[in-house]
């Protein structure tokens, strides 16, 4: 069940770093993710998170923002630019400014307060097999394009052909990036499934079927005859789309 | 006053037909003051000068019995009244002349009046005017004096006849005088007095209103720009100008309006630090629950927590649902809408997706998507199910939540948008959440220059349906961010 996920560099489980002020929170958390198989040491402050890696490294840092003295932000910014951590935002507010904010500044997650320690876990496992894979920032920067539509990988936005931004669930937006990575390939369930799962529970519940459908009835004109992602006799899908890479529109001018 | 198409709305507009009405008013009574006086003075001189030429008459007839000296005293008392132009002379009749002549009862009576107080007895009198043309002896005079040529504003028109038959004689004394002509001018120069007060005066309560209005209608477009976005920065304030009473309104609003940017502020703060100081020992509270060993007591606790979290929200989102920090954006809405359905799908709820329509709008997507999970969790708590659809109407994007609920009384609709009512009295935790969850769609919806509307179903089931309705385009224009 708990199982630890197979990592990187080293044999042994993988080393979270928990960085954060407030002690009632820090405990329990450290003692939840010990027993999910992860190897954690806490701290209370940025400075002491800094003095920690310092000695050894760590697979991932779980992150508050709101300390006392240096911010999360900053220490983010830090490590993501000096060392290429991977970092998991922990967020008091659920604005979506703040968000984007920690996102922009390289942080591959956020988790709101209170979270589902298990979804955290769910993303912790994630991030890290992100990490294994080097999919790193770089794929970030740019949009995706295709049929006038487009991703925004960072800011998980995504805007039909008029420019109108176009709700999605983070679930339909691995989703879909999943096939704006593979355009014109036949993607089977099994293979989905694997891109796609890792982070929200339903997932493991819910079909692929199920979520190729509620993605459909975002983009496509017409549910019942699909355009953009077809079936493909056999099981499986394909985005019937070429895909191109923008530049981002800087948020002004999107109006 | 919507009636009176001309009526002025502005204070300069009032304040100078204001003026106009007084000031007319005033010249009027004026005038028909002054009109009076002249004509109460005119007929008593025509009446003194007809009373003269009588009693002048009535010494000379005989059996009139008053000696010499009382004679010249009467006769001196009364030319001191005006004689008028033109003297006629007294003649003697058998009849008092008149055919059909109106009388002048007025005069009749001062005449009277005049001559009782000479003791000049009276058995007839008569009194009229007739036209100039139509009296020979009138008429011979106005030709003798035509003749004179006397300078003089034209001839009369009018004589004035007064025929008497004194108790003491026999036949009739019929004396004249012409009807001297009225002061016709009088109403003109009034009305040109009238003008010329009038611009005087304007120019005057002009210059000063527009002291006066200039720095009002300032602080009115500012105080309409603040009562829309209180974030404006303070360097819009208005400079205080004009007369001392309008500076000091003007002071008076600029510090209101720092005090309430700073509350504003602090409220951010403030809430900032409730956000974290109460999400986090609830993070901690979560994470403890997991270690729970049974089950059922786990859940109960998980869906406390996530209650707790949510009414949390909710009030932190309505303390700051008047200055959203995040931008308008162009959203297809029925995406929105069926992303939170699927949510409750998720949850298994019993949540029905009906006709969508595609409808493109600038809104807040995380605001609009928290006003629906409330409409919806509304549903679901207290009729167990919602049914929702979005449509296109009147320039408007409609997201409609209806159920198969009990419905609300017709009376309490309006009640349960206020803050912390429910439908059950009870204010039972077990049908969950404090109330505020249809006030905080109420303001979303507000927020984005549309409105929220309850009623009962009318289609034969009970059931309450919320509808939220947004414009299309949006009232005010969005300002980029903040």
């Amino acid at each position: 069940m708990a199982a630890a996920p197979s990592s990187a560099g080293s044999n042994g489980p993988d080393r979270v770093l928990l960085v954060d002020d407030e002690k009632a929170l820090r405990e329990p958390l450290a003692a939840y993710l010990t027993k999910q198989g992860f190897a954690v040491r806490e701290a209370e402050s940025a400075a002491m998170a800094r003095s920690m890696l310092r000695s050894e490294p760590a697979d991932l840092v779980l992150l508050d923002i709101m300390m006392p003295g240096e911010d999360g932000l900053s220490l983010c910014r830090h490590l993501v630019e000096a060392k290429g951590t991977p970092v998991i935002l922990l967020t008091a507010r659920g604005e979506a400014t703040d968000r984007i904010v920690g996102l922009e500044i390289g942080a591959d997650d956020y988790v709101v307060k209170p979270f589902e320690p298990r979804e955290l876990v769910a993303r912790i496992r994630s991030v890290l097999r992100r990490s294994a894979r080097a999919e790193t920032a770089p794929a970030l920067e740019q949009d995706y394009g295709f049929e006038n539509w487009r991703l925004d990988p960072l800011k998980r936005r995504l805007t039909d052909p008029a420019g109108a931004i176009v709700a999605i669930s983070s679930a339909e937006f691995r989703l879909l990036k999943a096939f704006l990575d593979h355009p014109r390939q036949v993607l089977d369930r099994d293979r989905l499934l694997d891109m796609v799962q890792g982070r929200e529970a339903h997932l493991f519940d819910r079909s692929v079927d199920n979520a190729i459908s509620r993605l459909r009835r975002k983009v496509e004109d017409d549910r019942s005859d699909p355009q953009l992602i077809l079936t493909v006799r056999g099981g499986g899908y394909m985005l019937a789309a070429d895909v191109t890479r923008l530049d981002p529109v800087p948020a002004e001018a999107a109006e | 006053m919507r009636s009176f198409r001309f009526w002025p709305r502005s204070l300069q507009g009032q304040m100078l037909l204001a003026i106009a009405l007084a000031l007319l008013v005033a010249q009027s009574i004026g005038a028909a003051l002054v009109w009076r006086a002249q004509v109460e003075r005119s007929e008593s001189s025509i009446a003194h000068a007809l009373a003269f030429r009588i009693i002048g008459g009535a010494l000379r007839s005989e059996g009139m019995d008053m000696d010499r000296r009382d004679a010249r005293r009467v006769l001196r008392a009364l030319r001191r009244g005006d004689e008028g132009p033109h003297p006629m002379r007294l003649v003697r009749g058998e009849d008092s002349g008149r055919i059909d002549d109106e009388r002048d009862a007025d005069l009749e009576e001062r005449l009277a009046e005049i001559l009782a107080a000479q003791s000049v007895e009276i058995a007839e009198l008569e009194v009229f005017r007739r036209p100039v043309k139509e009296d020979p002896v009138a008429a011979r005079s106005v030709a003798r004096r035509l003749e004179r040529d006397i300078g003089d504003p034209g001839p009369p028109r009018t004589v004035i006849v007064a025929a008497a038959r004194l108790e003491a004689g026999d036949g009739w004394l019929i004396a004249r005088t012409f009807d001297p002509p009225r002061d016709r001018g009088l109403g003109g120069s009034l009305i040109l007095q009238t003008i010329l007060i009038y611009v005087l005066l304007v120019g005057a309560v002009a210059l000063l209103l527009r002291r006066i209005t200039g720095p009002m209608s300032a602080l009115t477009r500012r105080v309409e720009q603040f009562a829309r976005d209180p974030t404006l920065p303070p360097d819009g304030q208005v400079a205080p100008q004009g007369p001392l009473d309008t500076r000091r309104l003007i002071n008076a609003h600029n510090r209101m309006e720092s005090r309430i940017g700073a509350l504003l502020d602090e409220k951010d703060v403030m809430l900032g630090a409730i956000g974290h100081d109460l999400k986090t020992p609830l993070a901690a509270l979560r994470v403890r629950i997991e270690s729970v060993e049974d089950d059922a007591e786990r859940e109960a606790l998980v869906r406390t927590i996530s209650d707790i979290t949510n009414t949390l929200d909710d009030i932190l989102s309505l303390a700051r649902v008047g200055r959203p920090s995040d931008p308008v954006e162009t959203t297809e809405l029925s995406a929105l809408v069926i992303g939170v359905v699927e949510e409750y799908e998720d949850m298994g709820e019993n949540v029905e997706l009906g006709d969508t329509q595609r409808v493109v709008l600038p809104l807040r997507a995380t605001w609009v998507r928290r006003a629906m999970r409330n409409l919806v969790s509304n549903a679901v708590r207290y009729a167990g199910g919602a049914y929702v659809c979005t449509a296109k109407r009147d320039n408007q994007a409609i997201v409609r939540v209806e159920d198969e609920g009990p419905g609300i009384p017709e009376n309490e609709i309006a009640f349960m948008m206020e803050p912390f009512q429910r439908g059950d009295p009870s204010r039972n935790r077990g049908t969950g959440g404090a109330g505020i969850g249809l006030t905080l769609a109420r303001a979303i919806a507000e927020q984005h220059g549309g409105t929220l509307t309850l009623s009962n179903r009318t289609d034969g089931k009970t059931g309450l349906i919320a509808e939220i309705a947004l414009p299309l385009e949006p009232k005010e224009k969005p300002r980029g961010r903040g």
